[in-house]
């Protein structure tokens, strides 16, 4: 007989060869040497494979001590309860009554969100999204789907990118035509100088930006020093230190910027978030003026209501309908003529002159009976904390290793912290920074929605972690849950002391966050290892 | 055939009574049912599949099918037979639905030429060795290789079983497993300095 190969030693080792090919086998084995010795290398390779499979070097996690529990989901039907009564007192409390205030002031279209991000060029076929709460909706749907098929993900791959490709082409076919754009930076200035026209929508990233000549579209604009006395044909939406508008503008004009004086005329709504707003005397606002700044003062006309937050307001111009000011210094002068009722709240004395044309006034003093005081403070912290339960069971039972992993980090109290603020800081500049360069965008929109889930679950590790603290590590699901519903406990007590409570907020924001930041580190590092030594 | 130990002894008297107090309903049984099997079977997953994540969550999820599917055991064969059956068949199903994009990318491994092995190497590769870097390298090893040395030589599974298990003809299960070692000896000389195919002599 010739030599046996490698296959068949380790079939006659394994006692997986016919007899007859057996006894041939054993009968060569016993008269050559190397093909005994193949059979000897080959038998001590398989006890040693037995070995070291067998050896146990790696402790059983503690998450797996006990059996997993299939009970009536008590702690979920309170805690389902609960938030679904917190999302109702939100809805009539905040968003119901905000809404309504925004509807009379001229914001009927869309809101704060959709005019930011979503009404510039490239978002337009997005205003079928104008709610906020749709928008979050379809956000939280598409994660928890995303969540579900994770592990289908490749075999869909290829029913994905046909549902997808579809999809878009129905949106592309569904969704409003944008029109093209026109994309300046400014080097470091840019100047649309009198006469010249843009006859799409104009971005601006520069310096200093002065509009003198005509725009047919939207102007949005990212500039230190915003001028505009030329003609825009659509909306302004600008973040600027400081913006002056002399032209015109037949849209809407919504602005961030440390100060804002228009002496032109907008033809729709103005709305300012800023430090400083004059609307000065020859200025014009055909509709509504939304504010939140911290002086304010309106020497024009406008056409529509006004609602402004502010620290002092001053009004002397011409209002056409509603006046509403939640304010500490009111100011309305004798020229000032305001057709509708003026609603004031704020707790100092308005002066207002002889002479001054209004509808009827009312001030509203506000309340300063301590919070502590009112049953419905301690009903909303309930409610807060079934939030928070809710969220942590979510992340609880769906990522069991990853919560396990982020409160158990929670306790490199040094590190967490580190990471933390700097994470905690870090992320909204980026994300921010990615939303001023237009293609970041969507990824600058999408890493804030995810840092402010983030931020919300940083809380729940760390009260998951003194739930732990105080009774010693969890052994199962059931004493996680447990440790997790004291520890939110905890933390929402001490959330409502006077003075400290914010502080303690702070600290279990970039403690949590770090701790989560480590958690994420921990789940990449084995991948990225492996994809470097690919 | 002997499976893997589990962590405590319990007669089997003692586990015919747990698994009928379990088939009643019993939640205390079903404790004690788990606490007998899980370190063991998240052993086995540990070295089924490829990081400690995946095999905490399938050993969670292989009792939760376990409880599902008692009622589909036979007494008459021993327990652990079957409930490393169940863990295994999970095991590959997990790692099959992510093997998809790998195969395309490793299949012609499968019909490369095998070296012929020098015994004296295959000692050395043994004794430089730990049983750590030997796990280490089983996480390195494709889905089936893998799969196939651990349900060989950890859960002592026969050829049938493992022909079962991954779905191959039975006759090709010592291909697969001399692949097998033959990919983790390739994987462990490569983490020795200049030892790329050491445990390989001339081809076969």
């Amino acid at each position: 007989m010739n030599h046996f190969d490698e296959m068949t030693a380790l079939l006659y080792l394994e006692g997986q060869l016919e007899p007859e090919r057996a006894r041939e086998v054993s009968a060569h084995a016993r008269e050559c040497g190397q093909c005994r010795e193949l059979l000897g290398a080959l038998e001590r390779e398989g006890v040693w494979l037995r070995q070291a499979l067998e050896a146990e070097d790696e402790s059983v996690p503690a998450r797996l001590v006990e059996a997993p529990e299939r009970g009536t989901p008590w702690g979920w039907i309170a805690a389902l309860g609960l938030s679904a009564g917190g999302a109702y007192t939100v809805w009539t409390g905040i968003v119901d009554p905000w809404r309504a205030q925004a509807a009379q002031s001229g914001f009927t279209q869309s809101n704060l969100l959709t005019m930011l991000f979503f009404s510039g060029t490239f978002w337009k076929g997005w205003d079928a999204m104008r709610s906020l709460t749709e928008f979050l909706a379809m956000s939280t749907l598409t994660i928890v789907v995303s969540w579900l098929l994770r592990r289908h993900w490749r075999r869909l791959t290829t029913a994905g990118m046909v549902v997808g490709a579809a999809l878009l082409f129905t949106l592309a076919l569904a969704a409003p035509p944008a029109g093209a754009a026109e994309v300046k930076h400014g080097d470091p200035n840019f100047e649309l100088a009198s006469g010249q026209t843009v006859p799409t929508d104009l971005f601006v990233f520069a310096q200093r930006t002065t509009i003198d000549g005509d725009v047919d579209g939207d102007l949005i604009v990212w500039s230190q020093v915003v001028t505009v006395n030329g003609h825009v044909k659509g909306d302004v939406i600008c973040g600027a230190q400081s913006l002056r508008i002399n032209g015109t503008v037949d849209g809407n004009v919504r602005s961030f910027a440390q100060s804002v004086d228009i002496t032109g005329t907008v033809g729709k709504n103005f709305m300012s978030w800023s430090g400083e707003t004059n609307l000065e005397s020859k200025a014009s606002i055909g509709r509504s003026v939304t504010l939140g700044s911290n002086d304010a003062t309106l020497a024009g006309k406008v056409g529509g209501d006004v609602l402004a937050m502010a620290d002092t307001f001053d009004a002397s111009g011409a209002v056409g309908r509603n006046l509403t000011i939640r304010s500490d210094h009111l100011t309305i002068h004798s020229t000032a003529d305001i057709k509708g009722p003026v609603k004031y709240t704020g707790k100092n004395k308005p002066e207002i002159s002889q002479g001054a044309k209004m509808g009827p006034f009312q001030q509203v003093i506000p309340k300063t009976r301590p919070r502590y005081e009112r049953m419905r403070f301690y009903w909303h912290r309930v409610l807060l904390w079934g939030v928070g339960f809710v969220f942590g069971l979510v992340l609880l039972l769906l990522m069991p290793g990853f919560y396990a992993d982020a409160t158990g980090a929670c306790r490199k109290y040094a590190p967490a912290a580190g990471f933390g603020l700097l994470f905690l800081f870090a992320t909204p500049i980026a994300a921010i920074i990615a939303c001023a360069t237009i293609v970041g965008l969507g990824v600058g929109i999408t890493t804030l929605l995810l840092y402010i889930i983030g931020v919300y679950a940083s809380t729940v590790f760390v009260a998951g972690f003194v739930g732990e603290a105080l009774l010693g590590p969890s052994t199962g699901t059931g004493a996680a849950i447990g440790r997790l519903a004291l520890g939110l406990l905890i933390t929402h007590v001490l959330r409502i002391l006077p003075y400290v409570g914010g502080w303690i907020l702070f600290i279990m924001m970039f403690w949590g966050f770090g701790a989560m930041i480590m958690a994420i580190y921990k789940r990449l590092r084995p991948q990225l290892a492996a994809s470097a030594a690919a | 055939m002997e499976r893997r130990k589990t962590a405590g002894e319990m007669s089997a008297a003692e586990l015919a009574e747990v698994l009928t107090r379990v088939r009643e309903g019993d939640a205390d049984a079903w404790g004690e049912l788990y606490r007998q099997y899980a370190a063991a079977i998240f052993r086995f997953c540990r070295r089924a599949l490829p990081t400690k994540e995946d095999a905490e969550d399938a050993t969670t999820e292989i009792f939760m099918k376990v409880r599902q599917k008692l009622g589909t055991y036979d007494s008459s064969r021993p327990f652990t037979a079957w409930l490393y059956k169940v863990a295994s068949n999970h095991c590959w199903d997990t790692l099959r639905r992510r093997r998809i994009r790998q195969d395309l990318e490793t299949g012609d491994l499968e019909t490369l030429p095998l070296e012929h092995p020098d015994p004296s190497q295959l000692e050395k590769l043994q004794i430089d060795h730990t049983s750590k870097e030997v796990r280490a390298a089983l996480a390195k090893m494709q889905d089936r290789a893998r799969m196939a040395l651990v349900l060989r030589y950890y859960a002592d599974m026969s050829y049938d079983e493992i022909a079962d298990t991954l779905g191959v003809r039975r006759a090709f299960v010592g291909v697969l497993l001399l692949r097998a070692r033959h990919q983790l000896r390739d994987v462990l000389a490569e983490g020795m300095p200049g030892a790329r195919g050491a445990a390989a002599g001339s081809a076969s």
